[in-house]
C-alpha cells in the first residue's frame, strides 16, 4: 500500500539546498510505530519500495517554475489510537526502519514525498563531509603555517670542518635508535641581541650518548668555562667555540679535545623557551620555597654587553604567575636548593606540568603558528623530525635511574684565573679521560687534548681523522653521579597526550631537554 | 499550533551537530575568562592578561589593599576602588595602625626597596634601599645589593618588621660548615624604627641556611601587656639535608636583642607551632591574637585553609623540649576552613568574622572571602556558607593583601 505523499506546511520559498535535501529523502519509508526510525545505515543503492508518484522527474529546482503549494491547515498530532489504526506499508524482510505513522505534524491523507536517504544518513554524510573539510583544512593549515617553520628547525645540516669525523658515514643509514652508538651534542645559547651578527655563546654543552643495543644512555655536561684548545683558535673557554665557529667548531672541538665523535647536534636558544611560555600566557605554579640566587647568569635580555654578567634572584614562595623570563629563572637557578638538582628537577616538572595543561587545551591549536614561530630560529638540529620523535619517545620510555650522568665539575675540574685575569675552569685530564673512555666506549681513543700547542693542534687533527674504536656498552661507574641527582628526562616531557601537535610537542621536549640541562654546564 | 516535518527536525539536528562540532573545534564554551562568570561588581581596570578586573561590592566592611600587575589598589565595601600607586612594581602593602602610612616593597632588578607613602597620597619615602653593585673579590663575583620583603607594623606603629638578606656577608665562623664559606642569602626577620630607618636593623628571627629563609612575619595583636611575639613561616631542611621542613614559628620578638649570643641560625629563637611532617605556610593572626589562620599544602594539587589556637608561654625558652611539645599541641585543634588547588595569603578582617585569601580558579588568581564563625563551646572555627569571589579577572598571586577597618 502506498503511503500518501504529504506536502510540508506552507512557508517561505525553500532554497536549492533544502529542496535537494528533500529530494534525497525520496524513497524513505515511514518507520513503524514500534521501531525507532533510525536503526541502521541502509544499504547503498537499495531500491525504494515505493517510487515517488507525484515527483517523478528530478527536475532542477527553479523557484520561478515551482509555485508554492497551496496553504494547508496545520494538523494536530495524531493520537496513538489513530497511529494504531493507520494502515502499514508492507515491510520486506530485513529492511530497516520501515512502517509507522506519518511524521509529526504532517496531515494524514495527503500524498507524501519519499526519501532516498533517511535523515540520519544525511547527518552522517554531512558529518563525514565536515570531517573531510576539517582534515583537509588541517592539512592546509599545517602546510601553510607549520611546515615551513618545521623545515627551518629540523634537517639543518652543518658542514663538518676538516678533521671532524662523521660517525654517520659508517652507520649506513641506520635508524637513529638502531645500529652503533649515537652521540648527540646539545648546545644551549642565550639569544638576545647583545652579540652582533648572531654570534652567540653556547653556554650549555651537553653530549648525550645512546647505545641502541643496550638502551644505555649517558649524559655528559661540560662546563661552559672549560679552558681548552679550540682547533685553529688557541685557548678559549668552551662556550666561545660556538661564537667563533658555530656548530661546526663546537662539534670539532668536542671531537678533537675529548675524542667524542658527534652524530647529531641540537641547538636551542633560551629566548625560544621564553617566547613559548609567553605565547601560552605564562604558567601558574606554587613555588615550593623561596628562591635566592646571587649568581644567576644574566644572559637573557642583558643590554650591558657583559656576556659574563650575573643577576640576583628572589622568587617568593607560594602560588603565583610566572612570565616567560620568570619561568626560565625558576627552572634554571641551581643555587636555591641545598639538594641542588633534586630541587631544580622538581621545579622543572612543576613548570612542565603547568605548560602541559596549557598545551593540552584545544584553544592552543590557534596558537600553533605562534609557537612554531617561537621555535623557528631558536631550535635547530640536523636530525629529521622522525628522528626527534623517535628520540623523545625513547627518552620517555627510559628509567631515569638508568641514565648515567657525568658533570665535569669538581673534582674533575677546578676554577682558576688565566694569566690575563680571566676566570676559567681547568679540566683535570687524568680524572676525565678514563671516565670518557667508559661512558662513550672510546677505549684508547678517549683523550683530553686541551692544551694549545703545536703538537696538540696538529696531532689532534690527525688523530681526529682516524676512526673511533668500536662503540661499547656503557659500563656502570661508581664515580659517575647518580641519575637521580639530575632532572628526570622522562618526566621532562610534555608528550604523552594523544596529540603531538604535528610533532611540536617533541620539538618542545627537545628544547626543554636542552634548556633544563643547561645550568649544569654553566654553573658547575 | 506549529507543525514540523521530519526535514525540519533533521535540519535542526544537523545544525545542532554542526554547531557542537564547530564549538568543540574552536574551543567555544570553554570560558576561561572568569570576568564573565565572576561576581557582579565594578570593573576597575584591565590587567596585563587583557582581562577586565572587577570587584564585587557590599560584601565586606573596611578597606582591602592588594596589587594588580604590581600596581597598588584599595577597595572598600561599597564605593569604587582606587589605584594608589601605578608602575611601582609594588608588593605586600601594609597600613600603619593609625592608618596614616602604607608601607610596601618596590621591586627592581637585583634589589628591592622598603618604602612608604602617606595613606592619603603623597611622595614615596624610601626607608631602606637595596641598591648596590657587583664586584670581583679575588675571582669571586660578589655584590652589595639587598632584598627587602613583606613589611609588617608593630602594634604601636613605631617599628616595621621586614624580611631581608642584610646579614648575607656576615660570616658565622663559630658555626662552621657551610656557614664558614658561603654567603647567607636566606632572608631573615628584621626590625627598624619607622621614624629612624637608618638606625641599625635589629634581627628578630634567624633563618635556616640554604632554603630561602623566613616568610610572612607579623606581630601578635591585642596583647599589649605581654612579651611581643611574632609569627612567621620558617623554611629549612631536615638533618639529612634532603627534605624540606616548612613550619609556622612563633617567637619572642625581643629574644635576640635581649639575649645576645644565645640564638643563631642553628639555635633559633622561634618555636614551631606546626609539625615538620606537613608543610604549613603563610600564618596570619586573628584580630584578637588568639588564633592563627594558615595554609596547609595537602598535596601538590591541593591546599587548605586552617585556623588554630595560639599557644601561650612557649616563646620564653623556645629550644626546650617542653616548650616545643607544648607549642605543637594547639595544632591538633586546627579547624579546616576550605580547600582548593591553590589557596594562599589569608588575612583576617578587622572584626574577625571574615578571611580574605587568594584562590586560583579559571587560570586566575583572585581575592575570595570566607565568612567565619567561632564556636566557643568547641573552640572550633568553621566556614559559614560558601566562599564568595571578591575580584574577578585576575590579581597578583604573589603579593600579600592587607585589610583595615
Amino acid at each position: 500500500m502506498k503511503q500518501p505523499v504529504v506536502n510540508g506546511p506552507a512557508g517561505p520559498a525553500r532554497s536549492a539546498d533544502s529542496l535537494q535535501s528533500q529530494r534525497l529523502a525520496y524513497g524513505q519509508v515511514p518507520p513503524s510505530p514500534n521501531q525507532s526510525a533510525i536503526t541502521s545505515f541502509p544499504r547503498m543503492g537499495a531500491t525504494p519500495q515505493t517510487p515517488p508518484p507525484q515527483n517523478p522527474g528530478m527536475q532542477p529546482y527553479s523557484p520561478a517554475s515551482r509555485p508554492n503549494p497551496p496553504p494547508q491547515p496545520y494538523m494536530a498530532p495524531m493520537s496513538m489510537a489513530a497511529y494504531s489504526r493507520a494502515p502499514l506499508a508492507p515491510m520486506p524482510p530485513g529492511y530497516p526502519g520501515v512502517g509507522g505513522p506519518p511524521p509529526f505534524g504532517q496531515p494524514p491523507g495527503k500524498e507524501r514525498k519519499k526519501r532516498r536517504f533517511p535523515i540520519w544518513a544525511r547527518v552522517a554524510v554531512s558529518l563525514f563531509l565536515l570531517l573531510l573539510v576539517v582534515v583537509g583544512g588541517l592539512a592546509g593549515y599545517y602546510y601553510f603555517n607549520l611546515a615551513t617553520p618545521v623545515s627551518h628547525i629540523v634537517g639543518q645540516q652543518v658542514t663538518r670542518l676538516k678533521g671532524d669525523e662523521d660517525p654517520n658515514a659508517s652507520r649506513n643509514g641506520a635508524d637513529i635508535l638502531s645500529g652503533p652508538r649515537v652521540n648527540i651534542l646539545l648546545l644551549g645559547s642565550d639569544t638576545d641581541q647583545k652579540f652582533a651578527n648572531g654570534q652567540y655563546l653556547a653556554q650549555s654543552d651537553i653530549v648525550i650518548t645512546i647505545d641502541p643495543a643496550t638502551r644505555k644512555v649517558g649524559m655528559l655536561s661540560i662546563p661552559r668555562d672549560f679552558y681548552i684548545n679550540l682547533p685553529g683558535g688557541g685557548m678559549h673557554k668552551l662556550d666561545e667555540a660556538y661564537g667563533l665557529g658555530g656548530v661546526a667548531l663546537s662539534r670539532l672541538t668536542i671531537f678533537q679535545d675529548f675524542g667524542i665523535p658527534i652524530n647529531y647536534y641540537a641547538w636551542v636558544g633560551l629566548d625560544g623557551f621564553i617566547k613559548v611560555i609567553d605565547t601560552v600566557g605564562g604558567v601558574d605554579v606554587d613555588a615550593l620555597h623561596p628562591i635566592t640566587d646571587d649568581n644567576y647568569p644574566d644572559d637573557v635580555g642583558n643590554k650591558t654587553g657583559d656576556i659574563n654578567a650575573y643577576k640576583r634572584l628572589y622568587i617568593t614562595p607560594g602560588p603565583q604567575h610566572l612570565s616567560g623570563p620568570e619561568a626560565l629563572e625558576y627552572v634554571r637557578s641551581r643555587h636555591a636548593d641545598l639538594v641542588g638538582d633534586f630541587g631544580r628537577s622538581a621545579r622543572q616538572q612543576q613548570v612542565l606540568s603547568a605548560l602541559k595543561t596549557k598545551l593540552n587545551n584545544p584553544a592552543i591549536i590557534g596558537k600553533l603558528p605562534e609557537i612554531s614561530n617561537d621555535l623557528n630560529g631558536y631550535v635547530k638540529t640536523d636530525m629529521q623530525l622522525t628522528d626527534v620523535l623517535k628520540l623523545l619517545n625513547f627518552a620517555r620510555s627510559l628509567d631515569p635511574n638508568s641514565i648515567q650522568r657525568l658533570i665535569l665539575g669538581p673534582p674533575y675540574s677546578a676554577s682558576g684565573v688565566t694569566p690575563t685575569g680571566e676566570s676559567v675552569v681547568y679540566p683535570d685530564c687524568t680524572k676525565i679521560t678514563p671516565l670518557l673512555a667508559q661512558m662513550f666506549g672510546l677505549g684508547n681513543n678517549a683523550r683530553c687534548n686541551i692544551q694549545a700547542n703545536s703538537n696538540n693542534n696538529t696531532s689532534s687533527l690527525a688523530s681526529a681523522s682516524q676512526p673511533s674504536a668500536t662503540p661499547k656498552a656503557i659500563p656502570a661507574a661508581s664515580t659517575w653521579q647518580a641519575a637521580s641527582q639530575v632532572a628526570d628526562i622522562g618526566a621532562m616531557s610534555i608528550g604523552g597526550s594523544s596529540d603531538n601537535l604535528f610533532g611540536f610537542h617533541s620539538l618542545l621536549d627537545l628544547m626543554f631537554m636542552v634548556v633544563f640541562e643547561s645550568p649544569d654546564a654553566m654553573q658547575v | 499550533m506549529k507543525s514540523y516535518n521530519t526535514t525540519t527536525i533533521g535540519k535542526s539536528l544537523l545544525l545542532l551537530l554542526l554547531a557542537l562540532s564547530v564549538q568543540g573545534c574552536l574551543g567555544i564554551g570553554n570560558n576561561n575568562n572568569s570576568s564573565s562568570n565572576g561576581p557582579v561588581g565594578n570593573t576597575i581596570t584591565t590587567n596585563s592578561s587583557g582581562n577586565k578586573v572587577s570587584v564585587a561590592q557590599n560584601l565586606f566592611k573596611g578597606k582591602i589593599y592588594f596589587t594588580i600587575d604590581h600596581n597598588l589598589w584599595v577597595t572598600d565595601g561599597s564605593s569604587a576602588s582606587r589605584e594608589l600607586i601605578h608602575g611601582g612594581n609594588v608588593y605586600d602593602p601594609a597600613v600603619s595602625p593609625d592608618g596614616k602610612w602604607i608601607a610596601f616593597i618596590a621591586s627592581f632588578k637585583d634589589f628591592t626597596n622598603l618604602a612608604a607613602i602617606p595613606a592619603g597620597g603623597g611622595p614615596v619615602h624610601i626607608l631602606l634601599s637595596g641598591y648596590g653593585h657587583f664586584y670581583n673579590d679575588t675571582g669571586i663575583i660578589k655584590n652589595t645589593y639587598h632584598w627587602f620583603a613583606q613589611p609588617a607594623w608593630s602594634l604601636d606603629g613605631t617599628h616595621l618588621l621586614f624580611l631581608s638578606d642584610l646579614q648575607k656577608d656576615f660570616v658565622w665562623y663559630t658555626l662552621g660548615g657551610v656557614f664558614k664559606n658561603s654567603p647567607f642569602l636566606d632572608l631573615q626577620v628584621f626590625s627598624i624604627p619607622f621614624n629612624n630607618p637608618s638606625a641599625q636593623p635589629q634581627v628578630i628571627a634567624y633563618a635556616s641556611y640554604g632554603d630561602g629563609g623566613d616568610r610572612d612575619p607579623s606581630y601578635r595583636p591585642a596583647h599589649p601587656n605581654q612579651t611581643p611575639e611574632i609569627v612567621y613561616t620558617h623554611y629549612a631542611y631536615d638533618q639529612t639535608g634532603t627534605q624540606q621542613v616548612i613550619q609556622v614559628f612563633l617567637a619572642d620578638a625581643t629574644a635576640i636583642a635581649n639575649h645576645p649570643y644565645t640564638y643563631s641560625p642553628v639555635s633559633d629563637s622561634g618555636v614551631p607551632l606546626t609539625p615538620g611532617s606537613v608543610q604549613n605556610i603563610e600564618p596570619a593572626f586573628s584580630p584578637d591574637g588568639n588564633a592563627i589562620v594558615y595554609v596547609r599544602r595537602d598535596t601538590s594539587n591541593q591546599m587548605s585553609l586552617y585556623v588554630m589556637p595560639v599557644p601561650e608561654g612557649v616563646t620564653a625558652d623556645p629550644n626546650s623540649p617542653t616548650a616545643e611539645q607544648k607549642a605543637l599541641q594547639p595544632y591538633n585543634k586546627s579547624s579546616h576552613i576550605l580547600s582548593g588547588q591553590y589557596v594562599s595569603q589569608p588575612v583576617w578582617s578587622p572584626d574577625g568574622k571574615q578571611i580574605v585569601y587568594i584562590s586560583y580558579n579559571n587560570s586566575e588568581f583572585d581575592l575570595w572571602l570566607a565568612n567565619i564563625s567561632y564556636n566557643a563551646k568547641t573552640s572550633a572555627y568553621s566556614l559559614q556558607g560558601n566562599p564568595i569571589q571578591l575580584t574577578s579577572g585576575g590579581i597578583d598571586g604573589d603579593s600579600r593583601p592587607f585589610w583595615t577597618p
